[in-house]
């Protein structure tokens, strides 16, 4: 399983080709946060085609990982 | 206390104070390096989109971005919430920006995108901040220009007939474009940012300084700053000056001659040349590159192009960076090489000239004699078909023409 780095100064993640699976995903991994997720084509496919607005809503930082709405992580 | 410019600076001599007093240092920075064009760097530096490089703008930390649709910005490098630094890194991509300090995230226009908790202001969306932008950020032949000033002058107004010199360049590119992406070295030096602009077109120190690197390299170029030369310092107004070496290298007469090489040594590039200009290529392998000096901090030295950036009021740090011709593979490869040569960390001509600077800073710490005299020429200045003021090569017409248009900017009374 070949891995790469993929960093900058905001973030450091680790992609790689997870084959274990009964269908290929690519594995990504937040070097900071140790995080893991699986995404598969067509989940892939999905962010290839997301509109811009809705990628720029996932970079801010209440969206999810320091969201202080309840039910939110 | 008011500085008084109309006293320290006359048409042939200036007073040392100007580059020694911290007061006159901070008037600079409001009067020319926060209000007139600076030059910031090059679009080519951000070629794709989320591409940014950290610059510098007199003493602010900028951050020159290129967006998802192409646009160039020029954002101030601070955090609308608390003033942290957002950027660390001299160059990356990414498409957004996130302040290490609270997480506040920007996307690479300046727009906030959102702060983490934002129930802490009511919600998503509640506050209306964003990085702080440049007023006004332009162009020309891909060098990004930035002005703090929200009205004034346009670039082309600036640049002026300094413009014509930055073609001059564009047109030694197959392609008609330079890009700037050698990389930068950064040569800090312990002197006044106007010791280094005086000295870009300055053609009476070559053969002193630089003595030694032409006798060693029998080099031509000492030969074109002499008294027997037909090159001349030319004042092009606005500040902006040059040492057009054209009239010799016109007298050689030799393709590449202005580069130190022959045409066999680049055999592609001259054929790419003749095939794209025709009969008009012979002239711009002959005249080459110009040597201007564009007011306050962009000097193009052939083969280099440097950026002056002030520090303090006895330190500067000059960025330098090898022309790279587009579309030219083989002349890229020696204009490196030449510029890692003259002005690389071993090179053998910034080298010279920083050890000028420096004793020059320290020499006008002795009380006297005040001055610093600039007359040299004078009385031997022509008005050439262009109207513009021109010397020898080796007058001091450039340090002239920069002195009056400083002198105009800084005696503006409606400076802030």
């Amino acid at each position: 399983m070949e891995q790469r780095i993929i960093a900058s100064e905001f973030a450091e993640v680790a992609v790689s080709l997870d084959t274990d699976a009964n269908g290929p995903r690519l594995r990504i991994e937040d070097l900071r946060g140790g995080r893991v997720r699986h995404l598969d084509a067509l989940e892939l496919e999905s962010v290839v085609w997301l509109p811009e607005e809705r990628l720029r809503e996932l970079l801010d930082p209440s969206a999810g990982r320091w969201s202080d709405r309840p039910g939110d992580e | 206390m008011t500085v008084r410019y109309s006293e320290l600076i006359q048409p042939e001599r200036v007073h040392g104070s100007l580059y020694t007093d911290p007061g006159v240092f901070a008037e600079e920075l409001e009067r020319i390096w926060y209000r007139t064009w600076v030059c910031v760097g090059h679009v080519s530096e951000v070629a794709r989109p989320g591409d940014y490089v950290r610059k510098a703008v007199g003493t602010q930390d900028v951050i020159m971005t290129r967006s998802a649709d192409g646009e160039v910005s020029l954002l101030l490098n601070r955090c609308a919430h608390r003033g942290n630094l957002v950027c660390e890194d001299a160059r990356g991509n990414s498409s957004s920006f996130r302040c290490p300090y609270h997480g506040w995230t920007y996307r690479n226009t300046g727009e906030l995108l959102g702060y983490p908790y934002n129930q802490g202001y009511g919600g998503k969306g509640k506050l209306s901040l964003g990085l702080g932008r440049v007023p006004r950020v332009d162009t020309y032949q891909g060098f990004v220009f930035a002005s703090f000033a929200a009205d004034g002058p346009s670039l082309k107004e600036h640049l002026g007939a300094a413009a014509g010199e930055l073609d001059r360049l564009a047109r030694l590119s197959p392609e008609g474009e330079i890009e700037l992406t050698a990389g930068w070295l950064k040569h800090r030096a312990k002197a006044n940012w106007k010791l280094l602009v005086e000295n870009e077109t300055d053609g009476y120190h070559p053969q002193f300084v630089h003595g030694s690197v032409f006798s060693v390299t029998g080099s031509h170029i000492g030969s074109l700053y002499s008294d027997k030369s037909t090159a001349v310092t030319r004042d092009l107004g606005g500040g902006h000056s040059e040492n057009d070496l054209r009239p010799e290298f016109r007298r050689m007469g030799t393709p590449m001659a202005w580069f130190g090489t022959s045409e066999a040594k680049v055999p592609e590039y001259v054929r790419k040349m003749r095939e794209l200009h025709g009969e008009q290529a012979e002239e711009i392998l002959i005249e080459g590159a110009p040597h201007v000096m564009v007011f306050p901090n962009l000097f193009v030295a052939e083969i280099s192009v440097f950026m002056i950036q002030p520090v303090a009021v006895d330190e500067t740090v000059q960025h330098v960076t090898a022309v790279q011709l587009k579309g030219a593979p083989d002349m890229n490869r020696r204009l490196l090489s030449q510029c890692v040569g003259s002005v690389g960390p071993a090179g053998m001509l910034l080298a010279d000239d920083s050890e000028m600077y420096e004793r020059n800073q320290r020499g006008m710490a002795a009380r006297m004699p005040e001055w610093l005299d600039i007359r040299r020429g004078v009385g031997r200045e022509r008005v050439d078909e262009n109207g513009f003021r021109v010397g020898t090569a080796n007058d001091e017409t450039g340090m002239r023409g920069f002195w009056s248009h400083y002198r105009s900017l800084m005696e503006r009374e409606d400076a802030q």
